[in-house]
C-alpha cells in the first residue's frame, strides 16, 4: 500500500507544481492580508493585555500561516473535485488500490505543501525583521504542527469534494473558512477579542493551532501552547480523515 | 457583386502557425457554399475571419459587399452566424434569448417580441419557448441557435458544422430549414465534416486542407473528376471470365476488380446501364450472384486531393435523401 | 431566378445601429444588465457567498481587531463603524472581480463570440458588462448596510448615503473594467485570483483599519498615492462625521479617474480581442 500512496502523492505534487497559478494564491492572499494587518495595526501592540512581542509582524505570522494552511485545504478539495469531475477518480476507485490509499496519497502531498507554506512564512518574517525566539527547535515544532494541520485541512477539503463532486461548490466554502478563522485567536490576542469572537475562540481548535504555531516565534518554546497546538492539529486530522473515509464509502455506495 | 469574395486570405498566429495560407473563393448571392475539411484544416479560422471575429493577416475578404477588416460593423449588420461552439445561456428561456439577440441586433423594441415569436415558430420551438435552454436537447439548441442567427434577416448566413453530433431527425429538420433559406434567396456559407451534408445542400463545394483550397466545384463535377461510376459484378458459378470481360468491355473501360467481385467496369451513365448489362450477361448464360453500382463520393474526391479521408465519411447516411 | 424572400432593403430595415440611435444602444445595455442579473435570481445559491462575504469580513474584522479603536489617536469612533465603509468598497471589489470572472467564463463557453457578432458598437457592449457590476454590487452593499444598522452603526443621513452609493457603484465599475481587461487578455477563469487580487490590494492598502496617521510608514506612503484612499474617505465621511464637499470632490475625482483609466484599458482589450 505504501508505494501506491507515494505514487499518488507524487502525482498530486507534480500536478501542483505544473499549475503554479493554483498554488500561488495559497501564499499570496495571506501575505497581502498580513501586510495590511501589520501596516494598519502596528500600533495595537501597545494595548493593555497584548502579550510582549517585538512587533506586530512577529505576532501576525502565525495567523497568516494558519490562513494559508486553511486555503491549502480548500485547494486540496478543489483538486480532488476536479479529479472527480474529470473521471480520473473513478479510474482509481475501479482499480485494486486500497480505498484508504486513495485518500492518503493526496493528503501526503497536502502535508508537503504545508511544509513549504511554513518555511515560506518563516522566511518572509525573518526577511522583514521578525525573530524566531524558539530557535531551531522552535522551527521544527512549527513544521511538525503545520504539516499535521496540512493533512487535517486537506482531509476536510477532500471530504467536502467527495460529497459535493464539483469544484465550484468546494470553492464556495471559502467564505466559511474565513468565518471560522475570524472567530479564533489567530489574528489577535484572545483577551482582546470582541463579541462574538471572544466567546467562540475559546472552543475553536484554530485558536489553539494558531497559538501553538505562534509560541515558538514570540518566545522560547513553552510546552503548554505547543502541545495544545499539536493536539489541535492531530485532532483535526483524525476527525477529518474519518469524515473523508466515510465520504468515500458514501460515494462508492452511490455509484 | 459576389456575396462573399475572398482573395489571398491568410492568417498567421503569433506562434508562427499559418492556419490559412492564401485562399481565394467567391460565393454568389443566393448560393449555398459547402466548405469541407477535417478538423485543423483551417476551416474554423477562415470562418472566424469572414464573420469579423478574427483579423486576417494577409489578403482580403468582402462579405455582403463590405471589407471584413475595415468595415466590420457593416459586415456584422448583414450576416447571421451560428457557430458550432457558441454557447446559449442555459439559465435563460428560449424566448428571452431570442429577445436578447433581437435587442443586440438593434431591432426596435416594438418589433422585438413579434420577430422573436416568428422565428421561434419557424424552427418549431413554440412549445418550448418558455422553458430554460438548459432543458433543451442538442437538436433544439441548434434550431434555437439558427433562429437567433436569422433574427435580423441576414443576407449571408454562416453555419459552422450545424449538424455535428445531431440525431438523424434533427439533422433533416435543419437541412429542410437551410433549403428554405436558399429558396428565400439567402446566401449560405456552410462548413461541415459530413460529405453527405455538402452533397445534399451545397450548390458548390470547396475543400480545404492544410490552409489551402485543394478542390472546388459542384458536387457532381467534383465527383466526375475522380472517376466514373462503375459496376462490380460477381458470378454464381465459375464461368469463362475472359468471355464475361469481353461482354462487359463493350459498356466501358474495364477496371481491376475489387475483392469479392469478378469483373469491374466503368459505366458513364451509372444506374441507367444496369439493366442492359444484366440483359447481356443473362443472354450469354451467366448467372449473376451480385451486382453493385459504385458511385464516387466526395470522400473519394477528398482522398484524391489530400491523400486523407474525411472524418465522419464512414458514417452511414444519416437522413432520408 | 425569382426569390420569394425579403429584398435587400427589407432585410436592411430590420435592425442595426447606423443612425447612432442612442435608444437602441441603451436597450443593448439594459438587455446585458438583465442577463447578468438573471444569474442572481435563477441561481440564488451561487450568489450567496458574494453577498455575504463583505459582511462576514466586516463582522470578522470588528470582532477580531475591535480593540484597535482604543489605540491613542484613533478618535472617538468605534472600530466597526470605521470598517463598515471598507466592507462597502470590498463589495465593489468582489463584484468587479466576479464580473471579470463571468466574462472569462462567457469567453470560454463561446457566448462572448455571440456578443461580438452583434452590430452594436463595442463600447455599448462594454458599457452593458460594466453597468451590470455597478448594479450587482448593490446587493452585498444593501445586506451589509442592513446588518450594520442592526449592530449599532449610526445612520449616515440620506445625503451621505447617496454620495456613498454613487462612489461605491463607480468603484465597482472601475474594478469591473480592470477585471474585464484581464479576462480579455487571458480568456480563462483561471485568471480569477489576479482579478480578486487587484481589488483586494486596492481596497485594503488604504487607511482601512485605522486613520492614516496610525499606519506604519510604508503603508501610509502607499495609502497616500492609492486613489482608492480618497474613495474610502468619501464613503466613510458620513458614517464617522459630517459630509463635506472637501472630502466628496476628491473621491468623485478619484472614481472618475479610475473609471477612465481602466475603461480605456478594457476598451483597448476589446479592440485587440478580435485581432
Amino acid at each position: 500500500m505504501i508505494p501506491v500512496v507515494l505514487a499518488l502523492a507524487r502525482r498530486a505534487i507534480v500536478g501542483n507544481l505544473r499549475r503554479p497559478q493554483f498554488l500561488a494564491p495559497l501564499v499570496i492572499f495571506p501575505t497581502m492580508f498580513l501586510a495590511v494587518n501589520v501596516g494598519g495595526l502596528t500600533s495595537t501592540t501597545g494595548l493593555r493585555g497584548f502579550p510582549k512581542v517585538d512587533g506586530f509582524l512577529d505576532f501576525q505570522l502565525a495567523g497568516a500561516l494558519t490562513q494559508s494552511l486553511l486555503l491549502g485545504g480548500v485547494s486540496t478539495g478543489i483538486a480532488s473535485a476536479l479529479e472527480i469531475e474529470g473521471g480520473f477518480f473513478d479510474r482509481l476507485v475501479a482499480s485494486p488500490i486500497p480505498r484508504f490509499a486513495i485518500v492518503l496519497g493526496r493528503l501526503l502531498a497536502a502535508s508537503l505543501v504545508a511544509g513549504i507554506q511554513v518555511l515560506f512564512f518563516l522566511a518572509l518574517g525573518l526577511a522583514f525583521g521578525a525573530t524566531i525566539k524558539g530557535g531551531v527547535l522552535g522551527v521544527l515544532l512549527i513544521l511538525l504542527i503545520g504539516m499535521i494541520a496540512g493533512i487535517g485541512f486537506g482531509a476536510i477539503g477532500q471530504a467536502i469534494a467527495l460529497r459535493a463532486k464539483n469544484a465550484s461548490t468546494v470553492q464556495g466554502i471559502f467564505p466559511l473558512v474565513l468565518v471560522i478563522l475570524f472567530v479564533s485567536s489567530a489574528f489577535f490576542p484572545r483577551d482582546l477579542l470582541s463579541a462574538p469572537a471572544d466567546s467562540i475562540a475559546r472552543f475553536n481548535p484554530l485558536s489553539y493551532l494558531a497559538d501553538g504555531l505562534r509560541d515558538p516565534i514570540i518566545s522560547t518554546v513553552s510546552w503548554q501552547p505547543v502541545l495544545e497546538g499539536l493536539a489541535a492539529a492531530v485532532g483535526i486530522s483524525v476527525v477529518a480523515m474519518g469524515l473523508s473515509v466515510l465520504a468515500l464509502r458514501g460515494r462508492l455506495r452511490d455509484a | 457583386m459576389a456575396a462573399i469574395d475572398v482573395r489571398g486570405l491568410e492568417r498567421e498566429y503569433k506562434s508562427g502557425l499559418k492556419a490559412v495560407r492564401g485562399i481565394d473563393l467567391a460565393v454568389e448571392p443566393g448560393e449555398v457554399y459547402g466548405f469541407l475539411g477535417p478538423n485543423g484544416a483551417g476551416k474554423t479560422t477562415t470562418v472566424r475571419m469572414l464573420v469579423t471575429l478574427l483579423r486576417p493577416t494577409g489578403g482580403s475578404a468582402t462579405v455582403a459587399g463590405f471589407d471584413v477588416a475595415t468595415e466590420p460593423a457593416k459586415v456584422r449588420r448583414r450576416i447571421g452566424v451560428a457557430l458550432q461552439e457558441a454557447a446559449l445561456d442555459q439559465l435563460m428561456t428560449g424566448r428571452e434569448l431570442m429577445e436578447l439577440q433581437a435587442t443586440l441586433h438593434g431591432i426596435p423594441a416594438k418589433q422585438v417580441a413579434d420577430r422573436a415569436d416568428e422565428l421561434i415558430g419557424r424552427v418549431g420551438l413554440s412549445q418550448a419557448a418558455e422553458r430554460r435552454v438548459g432543458t433543451y436537447s442538442g437538436g433544439m439548441r441548434r434550431r434555437l441557435d439558427l433562429a437567433m442567427a436569422l433574427i435580423h434577416a441576414p443576407e449571408v448566413l454562416f453555419l459552422d458544422e450545424p449538424t455535428t453530433g445531431l440525431d438523424p431527425t434533427s439533422r433533416s429538420t435543419l437541412w429542410d430549414e437551410v433549403r428554405r433559406l436558399k429558396a428565400d434567396g439567402t446566401t449560405v456559407f456552410l462548413t461541415t465534416q459530413y460529405l453527405e451534408e455538402a452533397d445534399q445542400l451545397a450548390d458548390r463545394v470547396g475543400i480545404i486542407a492544410d490552409g489551402l483550397i485543394v478542390a472546388e466545384g459542384t458536387p457532381a463535377a467534383l465527383k466526375a473528376e475522380v472517376g466514373l461510376p462503375h459496376l462490380d459484378v460477381s458470378f454464381a458459378d465459375c464461368p469463362d471470365l475472359s468471355r464475361a470481360k469481353e461482354l462487359l468491355g463493350r459498356f466501358g473501360e474495364l477496371r481491376p476488380a475489387p475483392e469479392g467481385a469478378d469483373v469491374s467496369v466503368a459505366v458513364a451513365k451509372g444506374a441507367e446501364e444496369i439493366a442492359p448489362v444484366v440483359r447481356v450477361l443473362d443472354e450469354a448464360g451467366f448467372t449473376v450472384a451480385s451486382l453493385e453500382l459504385v458511385e464516387p463520393s466526395l470522400d473519394d474526391v477528398f482522398a484524391e486531393k489530400t491523400g486523407r479521408h474525411l472524418e465522419g465519411a464512414a458514417e452511414p447516411a444519416a437522413a432520408p435523401a | 431566378m425569382s426569390t420569394v424572400g425579403p429584398t435587400a432593403e427589407e432585410r436592411h430595415a430590420l435592425g442595426g445601429f447606423e443612425r447612432a440611435d442612442l435608444r437602441r444602444q441603451l436597450a443593448v445595455v439594459i438587455a446585458l444588465v438583465r442577463r447578468a442579473l438573471n444569474e442572481i435570481t435563477r441561481v440564488p445559491g451561487a450568489s450567496i457567498p458574494g453577498v455575504l462575504a463583505p459582511t462576514i469580513f466586516v463582522i470578522g474584522l470588528s470582532s477580531v481587531f475591535g480593540q484597535a479603536d482604543q489605540v491613542p489617536g484613533f478618535g472617538a469612533v468605534d472600530f466597526k463603524t470605521f470598517v463598515v465603509p471598507v466592507g462597502f468598497l470590498q463589495a465593489a471589489g468582489f463584484t468587479g472581480a466576479a464580473t471579470g470572472v463571468n466574462l472569462a467564463r462567457d469567453i470560454e463557453q463561446g457566448w462572448f463570440d455571440r456578443l461580438l457578432l452583434c452590430p452594436a458598437p463595442r463600447l455599448t457592449v462594454l458599457a452593458g458588462v460594466v453597468a451590470s457590476a455597478a448594479l450587482r454590487c448593490l446587493l452585498p452593499v444593501s445586506f451589509l448596510f442592513a446588518v450594520a444598522m442592526t449592530i449599532g452603526v449610526d445612520f449616515p443621513g440620506i445625503g451621505g448615503l447617496l454620495i456613498a452609493l454613487l462612489l461605491i457603484m463607480g468603484l465597482a465599475s472601475a474594478f469591473a473594467c480592470y477585471a474585464v481587461t484581464l479576462a480579455l487578455r487571458f480568456r480563462t477563469q483561471q485568471a480569477a485570483p489576479l482579478m480578486q487580487m487587484g481589488s483586494f490590494v486596492g481596497v485594503l492598502f488604504t487607511p482601512a483599519y485605522v486613520p492614516k496617521e496610525l499606519l506604519a510608514g510604508w503603508l501610509e506612503a502607499v495609502a497616500t498615492v492609492n486613489p482608492v484612499t480618497q474613495v474610502l474617505i468619501g464613503v466613510r465621511q458620513s458614517f464617522v462625521g459630517e459630509t463635506s464637499w472637501g472630502e466628496t470632490w476628491p473621491a468623485l475625482l478619484a472614481v472618475a479617474g479610475l473609471i477612465l483609466l481602466f475603461g480605456a484599458f478594457a476598451a483597448r482589450g476589446l479592440r485587440r480581442y478580435a485581432s
